[in-house]
């Protein structure tokens, strides 16, 4: 009999569907302990996770207690139960930094970022890192990862903060140019916090941008009129700008106890009521204010030539001498000679430069000589 | 209108859709019980030993659980001892695909007992091994052809590896290469088909989280090349430290009495015991340890002890017979290895490197080729693993010195080699068969091999030997050999006045080879092992070469006549030059390829 004989192929035919009523119970079987599986894993699941939270509170808890190396332990076997936990492994890299095992934990953060490039904490993590290294481009790199990426709503103010750290690393470093950027950015979405605008204008302030520095201050005493420290703070960044009448404005009504508020007002008010060369004065308050800044001056260098400093050159001592000169030779005739009182505005700012150079430090009359010399210089130029 | 199909045809055509659909349920099946077992060992091991277990709990449980597994081992679950890889592939190759219904659940139940009291062993060859066993059943009880059950069983293997590693190209190629020993295999289809059901299945229940966490790594600097070939022997060095220990421990177990067979893992659980209060790291599957050398998690020292524990730990319990594989301990051991070459590189190299974590993951990669002796599954296994092509030449390079350096100095992969020792000759590979001549030493041998009672007396078997004209006679009872005296020992015996003495004596109690061959042996072979047997050559069976199943003589040759061929083709055996064999009989064999 051949396999296409009748017998032979209807045995065939029976065999084949026993096999398809067999292969669908089969598949019945599978699909009832896939779900039995399923079930049993997630169970697992939940056990390792129960596991993974246990170990990072006892590794919190050897944190807390100063047990550092423990604490690595712990929040190791918490990342097994939980491998992409990133608290684990932010807490685990957090202590593996305080071990001083740096290479570790970037070593740890960067397997955490190739699954989550875009994460917060990871960057800021690594970017902090980086920072404690003194990597400035590394860090700011990380930095900006952790600034760039979209943030919570509820989370602008730690944004700011991030920002403001990252300008303050950057300072630190003497990084000025992109920490303005950094400071512009963020003073350009500064809600009415007289707190937030004040802080950015210290940071102005620190780098350098007195403009900025006093724009915040100014933003800040609108909202809270009577803020101390804004006060000093706009005083002195309009001093350093030269707006002296805005400094003094300020100043007078910044309290004592800040540093260098009593400093900077002696100094605002020498440069405001010393100038000969003030505008709406009399020629007799000019000639009177230019006598007595040169004999300021004059005393001033010889008090510090008696002295006996070994710095001392000829050119110091014959400025003493030029003083002399120029009172005899322009005794009552500075009230109407502008170019004469400019000529002695000049030689009061150099002997005050001279005595300070060698009789150090700078009082704020001293400076305000200076700072008037300086002002009628740059506007002659 | 078209001619119909003949019936016939329509019908196999139905037969080859049912096994089609057939490899995806089996697929499906194989991973769901590659899942379940990782999971109820997971459970095992966390409700046995908690989180932070004393050393007395880490001494007794490995102890005490290994009890009434031994018991079950060597009892009611005797085929599943080990990784069970050698197992299935014996029963591919020899049985004809055929696995018993309780080795499946036996491998299952074992196995969670073993790695989940803290056995240092892992759960992919046992895996393979459940998967091929539900496969053979379903096989037959679905009633498919012999040929066509026996097929299933590497499809359901590289299915449960698939899902036991997720790595379902590296699964395929380690069933292709491994179970089947051809790459170019027929079953490469359904296999695909098996490993992909698998992993999807495996990928829905766990999610889609790689077994290790790895950064991405590359080559740094070309020089770097240098220290990953050093690396590459280490690796090599250290699988053949591996597998001589294993094979050393296992021969040492099998030379205990037969009695102890129920309490040999229990001893190994005590050695491991021991091993775990000192290093509680070396407990069962080990991959986070594995993940935290992969990330740098680990300091030299630590990792050097780790390696060296490792390997102690996995050698004693592999070699007591508990039930768990030698997959998990390989990547383990080579990545502890591979991280503190890493770590050495990284500190005193002249050049730029990679961070240590690269050289774990390549160190895991040379380890199990040493070992397993699969260099294109263990390059496909860390490829897939780390998904990054960058690591992919360096990890050629120290796979291939470290398999080469393994190969030379271990002839056999340790899953053939611990097959041998239990007497089991596995024939070559399919391609290398069909290219063999089609007679074998079954046309020339004489089925009534005669066999000297080793009670019997030297000089009676003098005397016998000389009326037969043999040159030497087969020492045995029943159809179990035990050894073989050649016409001269026996006549050197006979001048000592040893002639009263049993022929016993004459066995060398140490000597562990004999020459042989087996039924399906090509004729070259036979002319060729005939000339070192001494006169007579024995035929024995493959699944247990103490069972003789014929003897060829030098009438048999002289009458069947040298075959001419125009090029004779170098003998292909699997086997090594010298193999071992069992230790509860001092004699053993010789499968020697010319």
């Amino acid at each position: 009999m051949t396999d296409d004989e009748p017998g032979n192929t209807s045995d065939q035919a029976r065999l084949l569907r026993r096999q398809v009523l067999q292969l669908s119970a089969l598949i019945l079987v599978a699909i009832a302990a896939f779900f039995v599986t399923r079930s049993l894993a997630a169970s697992n699941r939940e056990m390792r996770l129960a596991d993974g939270a246990a170990w990072y509170g006892r590794g919190q808890r050897d944190l807390a207690a100063g047990n550092v190396k423990a604490a690595v332990d712990a929040f190791r076997r918490a990342t097994v139960g939980s491998r992409t936990d990133t608290r684990y492994v932010l807490a685990l890299a957090h202590a593996l930094a305080l071990d001083g095992q740096d290479d570790a934990a970037r070593r740890v953060l960067l397997g955490l970022r190739e699954t989550a490039p875009e994460n917060i904490d990871i960057n800021l993590a690594l970017a902090r890192l980086a920072a404690r290294d003194g990597d400035v481009t590394t860090a700011a790199r990380y930095y900006h990862n952790a600034l760039y990426v979209p943030w919570p709503d509820d989370q602008t103010a730690t944004r700011r903060a991030v920002r403001s750290e990252l300008a303050d690393f950057l300072l630190a470093h003497g990084r000025t140019a992109p920490a303005l950027s950094e400071l512009l950015v963020l003073a350009s979405n500064l809600p009415a916090d007289p707190a937030l605008h004040r802080d950015v204008a210290r940071r102005f302030a620190a780098a350098g941008d007195n403009r900025h520095a006093l724009d915040e201050f100014e933003h800040a005493l609108r909202a809270a009129p009577d803020d101390d420290e804004s006060l000093a703070g706009a005083g002195q960044a309009a001093l350093a700008l030269g707006d002296y009448a805005r400094a003094r404005r300020y100043l007078d009504r910044a309290p004592d106890r800040i540093a260098g508020v009593v400093d900077a007002r002696q100094l605002v008010t020498h440069v405001i009521d010393d100038d000969p060369l003030a505008a709406r004065i009399g020629g007799t308050a000019r000639a009177n204010r230019l006598r007595t800044n040169l004999a300021y001056a004059a005393d001033r260098l010889r008090a510090c030539l008696a002295t006996g400093p070994a710095a001392a050159t000829d050119a110091d001592r014959a400025l003493d001498a030029d003083a002399r000169q120029f009172e005899t030779a322009h005794r009552g005739s500075t009230a109407e000679n502008e170019d004469a009182a400019e000529a002695g505005v000049d030689l009061a700012s150099r002997i005050v430069t001279a005595a300070t150079r060698l009789c150090p430090p700078a009082t704020p009359r001293d400076r305000a000589l200076v700072l008037i010399a300086q002002r009628h210089g740059d506007s002659d130029r | 209108m078209t001619n119909p199909l003949p019936r016939t045809l329509q019908l196999r055509l139905r037969e080859h859709q049912i096994f089609l659909v057939l490899s995806i349920v089996i697929g499906v099946l194989a991973g769901l019980a590659a899942v379940l077992f990782t999971v109820a060992i997971d459970q095992t091991s966390h409700r046995l030993f908690g989180l932070t277990p004393s050393r007395l709990r880490l001494f007794l449980i490995p102890t005490l659980l290994s009890v009434p597994t031994g018991v079950l081992l060597a009892t009611i679950f005797p085929g599943v001892r080990g990784s069970g890889l050698p197992q299935t592939k014996a029963a591919y190759r020899l049985q004809g695909g055929f696995i018993r219904a309780r080795v499946p659940f036996g491998k299952f139940l074992t196995g969670v007992l073993s790695i989940g009291a803290g056995h240092s062993m892992g759960p992919e060859g046992p895996s393979v091994q459940i998967g091929a066993g539900l496969a053979s059943v379903i096989g037959r009880w679905v009633g498919l052809s012999p040929t066509r059950a026996r097929d299933l069983v590497p499809v359901a293997a590289a299915a449960a590896l698939a899902s036991a590693f997720n790595t379902p190209v590296a699964a395929v190629l380690f069933a292709l290469e491994e179970i089947i020993g051809d790459l170019n295999a027929p079953l490469l289809g359904s296999a695909v088909i098996a490993s992909v059901a698998s992993v999807i299945v495996e990928r829905s229940i766990l999610g889609n989280e790689p077994l290790f966490h790895v950064p991405t790594y590359h080559l740094v600097h070309p020089a770097e090349l240098a220290a990953y070939a050093v690396l590459g022997v280490i690796g090599g060095v250290l699988s053949l430290v591996f597998c001589k220990g294993l094979l050393g421990a296992r021969l040492l177990f099998r030379r205990l009495p037969r009695w102890t067979m129920s309490f040999q893992p229990a001893i190994g659980g005590m050695l491991v015991g021991l091993a775990l209060i000192a290093a509680p790291a070396v407990m069962g599957v080990g991959y986070e340890y594995v993940d935290q050398a992969l990330n740098g998690g680990l300091l030299l020292k630590t990792m050097a002890l780790l390696c060296v524990m490792k390997l102690v730990a996995t050698i004693i319990s592999c070699s007591s017979g508990a039930a768990g594989g030698i997959f998990a301990p390989s990547l383990y051991i080579g990545a502890m290895a591979g991280g503190a070459v890493g770590f050495v590189v990284h500190r005193f190299a002249p050049f730029p490197t990679g961070d240590p974590g690269a050289y774990a993951l390549v160190g895991m990669g040379t380890v199990f080729a040493g070992i397993v002796r699969t260099p294109m599954t263990s390059v496909f296994m860390i490829f897939e693993i780390t998904q990054d092509y960058q690591i992919l030449v360096p990890l050629m390079v120290a796979n291939m010195l470290s398999f080469l350096i393994s190969k030379r100095y271990q002839p056999l992969s340790i899953n053939d080699a611990i097959l041998q020792q239990d007497d089991v000759h596995l024939p070559p590979p399919a391609a290398d068969q069909a290219a063999a001549t089609s007679v074998t030493a079954r046309a020339l041998m004489r089925a009534d091999a005669p066999l000297f009672d080793p009670a019997m007396t030297i000089a009676a078997a003098a005397a016998r030997s000389a009326q037969d004209r043999s040159t030497a006679c087969l020492v045995g009872t029943g159809r179990r050999l035990l050894g073989m005296v050649t016409a001269e020992h026996l006549a050197a015996a006979l001048a000592a006045g040893r002639g009263a003495e049993p022929l016993k004596e004459l066995l060398d109690p140490d000597a562990d080879t004999f020459v042989h061959v087996h039924p399906d042996h090509p004729v070259e072979t036979v002319f060729d092992r005939f000339g070192q047997s001494g006169g007579v050559l024995p035929v024995v069976s493959r699944t247990d070469a103490r069972r003789v199943e014929g003897v060829v003589t030098l009438d048999d040759l002289v009458a069947f006549g040298r075959p001419r061929r125009q090029a004779p083709k170098p003998h292909v055996e699997p086997a090594p030059p010298v193999s071992t064999s069992a230790p509860s009989t001092p004699a053993s064999s010789i499968d020697t390829p010319s």
